[in-house]
C-alpha cells in the first residue's frame, strides 16, 4: 500500500529531524558536526517531501482507501482542486504547514554557508519545532488513515466554497508567510543561545524576514479579495476573529521589519527586534491555536478537538516560556547601554514599535477577552468592528504623522526637525487644501475620515518630494521604503473614500420591471433554472443603466450542491477602476419579486492593489543587490 | 538622591503612567462597544435599553417570518420565549423557518430591530454553542 509508505516516510523523517535537534544541542564550532547537522536535516526533509509528494499523487489518482482523502477529494474535480482539497481540511493543511516549515529550513539549510556560526544551531531549533508539529500531526491528526477493508468508490468532495482558484493559493501563501517567520524565530534564539553579541545574526535573517512578510501580506490580502467575490461579504474587513490572528502577526512582522533595519545599522533596539522576533512566531502559533482548537467559531474552524487544542496549547506554551527564560537569561547581554538620540529614524522606529505594540495588544484582547468573559460570567459576548475602529483609526494616523516627520531624521543623528522647510510646508499644505475641498466636494464632516485622507496625502506628497529630488538633486533615496510608505499612503485614503462613498440597499424588484438606485436604473430581464456540473442554480439577469448611458449586464446567481447540500451565493461584479457595482440575489416575495441587494464599492480595487504595492517593495528589496 | 538615579525615577514614572493610561483608554474602548449575547428567555430577565446594542439567538419561529416589502420580520424562539425581530435587507442563503439564527441590533419596546442577521452554519461569524432548547 502506496499510503503506508508515505505514513513510514513522515514517521522516519521526525525520527531524523529529532537527531538533528540532539546534534545541535551538542554542536561546538567544529566543522565535522556543522556539516552532520545540515546533512542530516536535508535528508530529513528529501524523506518528508517525498512523503508529502506521493500523498499529492494519492490525491490526484484518487485513492479513497485513504480515509482524509475520501472524505474531502471528487473523482468528478478537476486535478487542481484534487490538490487543494489536501488542504481544505485540518489534517491535511497541518500537513502542508508542517512541510512549509521544513522547506524554509531546507531553502535556510542550502543557502547559508556552513562556517555560519548560528547555523547548526538555528538549524538545530528548527528541526525540533518541526518533531513537536508532525508529533502533533501523527498522534491527533494523521491524514494517513485508511478505510479497510473496502474504500468508497467516490469521494465526498470539497466544499464549493472552496472551489475557487483564490481560495486554492490563499492558504498556502498564508501558511508559506505564517512559518517562515520561524527562521528569524530560531536565528534570534541561537544567537542568544550563542551568548557572542558582536554576532551580527540581524544581517543574516533580514531578507528571510522581508520574503516571509511578502507571503503574508499576498496571503491576507487574497483571502480578503475571496471573502468578497466568493463568500459575498462584500468588503474587505469584517475583523472576523481569523481575520484578527492573522492580522497580529503581520503587525509584529511589519514591527519586526523596521526594528531590524535599525538594529542592522546601529545595533540599537536589539531587545526590540529580539522581542518581536519572538513575537511573530508566537502569535503565528497562536493563530494555529485559535483555528485548530475550535476554540472560536469562524470559516476558518476545523472541527472541534478539545484533545488537539490541548496539545497545541502546551507546545505553544513550551516554545514560548523556552524563548522568553533565555531572553531574560541574556537581557544584559542585548541591552545596548548607549541611548537613542531624540528625533532620529531610530526613535521614530521605536515609537512605531510602541504604536504597533499597542494595536496587536488590542487585537489580542478583543478576541480573547469573550473566551475569558463568558468562562467567568457565563454570558456570551462579542466584540465588534466598533471596538477596533475606535482603536485602529486613531493610532493609524498618529503613526502616519510620526511617518511624515521621519523622512526628514537621520540615523543616529539627533538633528531638530525644521517644521518651516519647503518640504514639509508644502506636503501640509497641499493636503490641508485637498482635505478642505474633499470635505466640501463629498459633503463630510467626519473628522476621522477627513483626518486619514490627511495623512495619507501628507505621506504620499512628502514621499513624490523625495523622488523628485532623487530625480533632479540625486538627493539618496531608499526606494524599498518609499515604495512600500507609498503603498501605506495609498492604503489610507482608498480605505476612507470606501467608507465615505459606498452604500448598498436592497431592491424588491419583479421579473421585466426595474427599480431605481442612486443613478441608476436596475432591469430585471430573466431568471433561469440551469444545472451545473455538481449543482443547481438560480441564475438572474440584470441590465444596469446609469446616468452617463453606459449599459452593461450582471447575472448573480444562488445555487445549490448536490453532495452536501449547501446553498451558495455567486455574486455579479461590475468592475471599474474607482468603483465596483456588486449584486447579489435573495429569496423570491409573495408578490412574485425578488430581493436583490446592490452595494457600489469605492476604491476597493485600490486597497487590494496598495497590499500589492507594499508586497512589491518587499520582493524588489529581497533581489536587489545592495548590500545591506 | 543623585540626579542620574532622579532622572531614571522620572522616566520609569512617566512609562508607567502612560502605559497606565493607554491600557485604561483600550479597555474602556472594548466596554463601551461589547455586543451582549441573549436568548429571549435571558432577555425577559434583563432590562436592557433601547440604545444598547446586543445580540439575541435562537430559531426562527415556523410560520412566523412575513415579507413586507424588502421588509421581513420574524420571531427567535427558545421555545420558553419569544421575540418579534424587524429586519431590512437580504436575509442570509440558510435563513429559513425552524433554523438556528443570529441578531444583531436595539431592542424597543419589545421589538428587535436588526441591523444584521446571521443564520446558524453561515459562512459569517457566530458565537459558539448556542444552546437551543427544544
Amino acid at each position: 500500500m502506496i499510503i503506508e509508505i508515505s505514513h513510514f516516510l513522515s514517521l522516519l523523517a521526525t525520527g531524523l529531524f529529532f537527531l538533528v535537534g540532539l546534534f545541535s544541542l551538542f554542536v561546538t564550532s567544529n566543522s565535522y558536526t556543522s556539516n552532520l547537522i545540515s546533512r542530516t536535516y536535508s535528508q530529513a526533509f528529501l524523506l518528508l517531501f517525498s512523503s508529502f509528494l506521493i500523498y499529492v499523487w494519492l490525491a490526484v489518482t484518487d485513492n479513497f482507501s485513504v480515509e482524509y482523502i475520501a472524505n474531502h477529494s471528487n473523482s468528478a474535480l478537476p486535478v487542481f482542486y484534487k490538490v487543494s482539497s489536501i488542504w481544505s481540511a485540518h489534517e491535511g493543511s497541518m500537513f502542508l504547514w508542517i512541510v512549509f516549515l521544513s522547506i524554509w529550513g531546507f531553502i535556510f539549510n542550502i543557502a547559508i554557508n556552513n562556517n555560519e556560526i548560528l547555523k547548526p544551531k538555528t538549524v538545530g531549533i528548527i528541526s525540533f519545532i518541526l518533531v513537536g508539529f508532525l508529533l502533533f500531526l501523527l498522534l491527533t491528526s494523521n491524514p494517513f488513515i485508511t478505510i479497510l477493508p473496502i474504500a468508497p468508490d467516490n469521494g465526498a468532495d470539497i466544499n464549493p466554497v472552496l472551489q475557487d482558484p483564490a481560495l486554492a493559493i490563499h492558504p498556502p501563501t498564508l501558511y508559506l508567510g505564517y512559518v517562515g517567520f520561524v527562521i528569524p524565530f530560531a536565528a534570534s534564539l541561537a544567537f542568544l543561545i550563542n551568548g557572542d553579541s558582536s554576532i551580527k545574526w540581524e544581517k543574516l535573517i533580514r531578507k528571510w524576514s522581508v520574503m516571509a512578510w511578502v507571503f503574508l501580506t499576498v496571503g491576507i490580502s487574497l483571502g480578503s479579495w475571496w471573502a468578497y467575490y466568493e463568500l459575498g461579504w462584500g468588503g474587505y474587513w469584517f475583523w472576523d476573529p481569523v481575520e484578527n490572528i492573522a492580522l497580529m502577526p503581520w503587525l509584529a512582522a511589519t514591527a519586526f521589519i523596521h526594528s531590524l533595519s535599525v538594529s542592522i545599522k546601529s545595533s540599537h533596539l536589539r531587545i526590540w527586534t529580539i522581542l518581536l522576533s519572538i513575537l511573530v512566531f508566537s502569535l503565528s502559533l497562536f493563530g494555529a491555536f485559535i483555528v485548530r482548537s475550535g476554540i472560536i467559531d469562524s470559516v476558518h474552524s476545523f472541527a472541534n478537538d478539545p484533545q488537539r487544542g490541548l496539545y497545541l496549547l502546551a507546545f505553544i506554551g513550551a516554545i514560548i516560556a523556552a524563548s522568553v527564560f533565555l531572553f531574560v537569561s541574556r537581557f544584559s547581554m542585548i541591552n545596548s547601554s548607549n541611548n537613542i538620540p531624540n528625533l532620529s529614524k531610530e526613535s521614530f522606529i521605536s515609537i512605531n514599535n510602541i504604536l504597533f505594540g499597542t494595536l496587536i495588544f488590542s487585537i489580542m484582547l478583543g478576541v480573547t477577552y469573550p473566551l475569558f468573559y463568558e468562562y467567568l460570567f457565563d454570558q456570551k459576548i462579542s466584540v465588534g468592528a466598533p471596538f477596533y475602529n475606535a482603536i485602529f483609526i486613531p493610532i493609524v494616523i498618529l503613526a502616519s504623522l510620526f511617518l511624515f516627520f521621519s523622512v526628514d531624521s537621520k540615523w543616529s543623528r539627533g538633528i531638530t526637525i525644521d517644521m518651516f522647510k519647503k518640504p514639509i510646508i508644502l506636503s501640509i499644505t497641499l493636503s490641508i487644501i485637498s482635505v478642505i475641498a474633499i470635505s466640501f466636494i463629498f459633503k463630510t464632516k467626519d473628522i476621522f475620515i477627513l483626518l486619514s485622507i490627511f495623512a495619507g496625502l501628507l505621506i504620499i506628497s512628502r514621499y513624490i518630494i523625495e523622488i523628485w529630488k532623487y530625480i533632479f538633486n540625486k538627493k539618496y533615496l531608499n526606494f524599498f521604503s518609499v515604495v512600500a510608505h507609498l503603498a501605506l499612503g495609498l492604503l489610507l485614503i482608498s480605505i476612507s473614500f470606501n467608507s465615505l462613498l459606498s452604500s448598498e440597499r436592497a431592491l424588491n424588484i419583479k421579473l421585466n420591471q426595474y427599480e431605481e438606485y442612486k443613478d441608476m436604473k436596475v432591469y430585471f430581464n430573466n431568471i433561469q433554472l440551469i444545472k451545473g456540473s455538481n449543482y443547481d442554480a438560480v441564475k438572474a439577469s440584470f441590465n444596469i443603466e446609469d446616468s452617463s448611458g453606459n449599459n452593461f449586464n450582471l447575472s448573480p446567481e444562488k445555487r445549490r450542491y448536490f453532495t452536501r447540500g449547501q446553498i451558495t451565493t455567486e455574486t455579479a461584479i461590475y468592475i471599474t477602476p474607482i468603483k465596483d457595482i456588486y449584486l447579489t440575489i435573495g429569496d423570491q416575495l409573495d408578490d412574485g419579486s425578488w430581493i436583490v441587494n446592490i452595494q457600489i464599492n469605492f476604491f476597493i480595487r485600490w486597497i487590494w492593489f496598495s497590499a500589492a504595492l507594499m508586497s512589491f517593495a518587499g520582493i524588489m528589496l529581497i533581489f536587489s543587490r545592495k548590500r545591506i | 538622591m543623585n540626579p542620574i538615579r532622579k532622572k531614571r525615577l522620572y522616566s520609569i514614572l512617566f512609562v508607567f503612567l502612560f502605559s497606565i493610561s493607554g491600557v485604561s483608554l483600550i479597555l474602556y474602548s472594548l466596554n463601551s462597544n461589547l455586543d451582549f449575547f441573549f436568548t429571549p428567555t435571558e432577555l425577559k430577565n434583563n432590562d436592557i435599553p433601547p440604545e444598547k446594542r446586543i445580540k439575541i439567538g435562537g430559531m426562527v419561529l415556523e410560520g412566523s417570518v412575513e415579507r413586507n416589502g424588502s421588509e421581513i420580520s420574524f420571531v427567535i424562539t427558545d421555545y420558553e420565549n419569544s421575540i418579534q425581530v424587524i429586519f431590512e435587507g437580504i436575509v442570509p442563503d440558510l435563513f429559513q423557518e425552524g433554523s438556528g439564527v443570529v441578531a444583531l441590533g436595539f431592542i424597543n419596546n419589545k421589538i428587535f430591530y436588526a441591523k444584521e442577521v446571521l443564520a446558524k452554519h453561515d459562512e459569517n461569524y457566530m458565537p459558539p454553542n448556542i444552546d437551543i432548547k427544544k
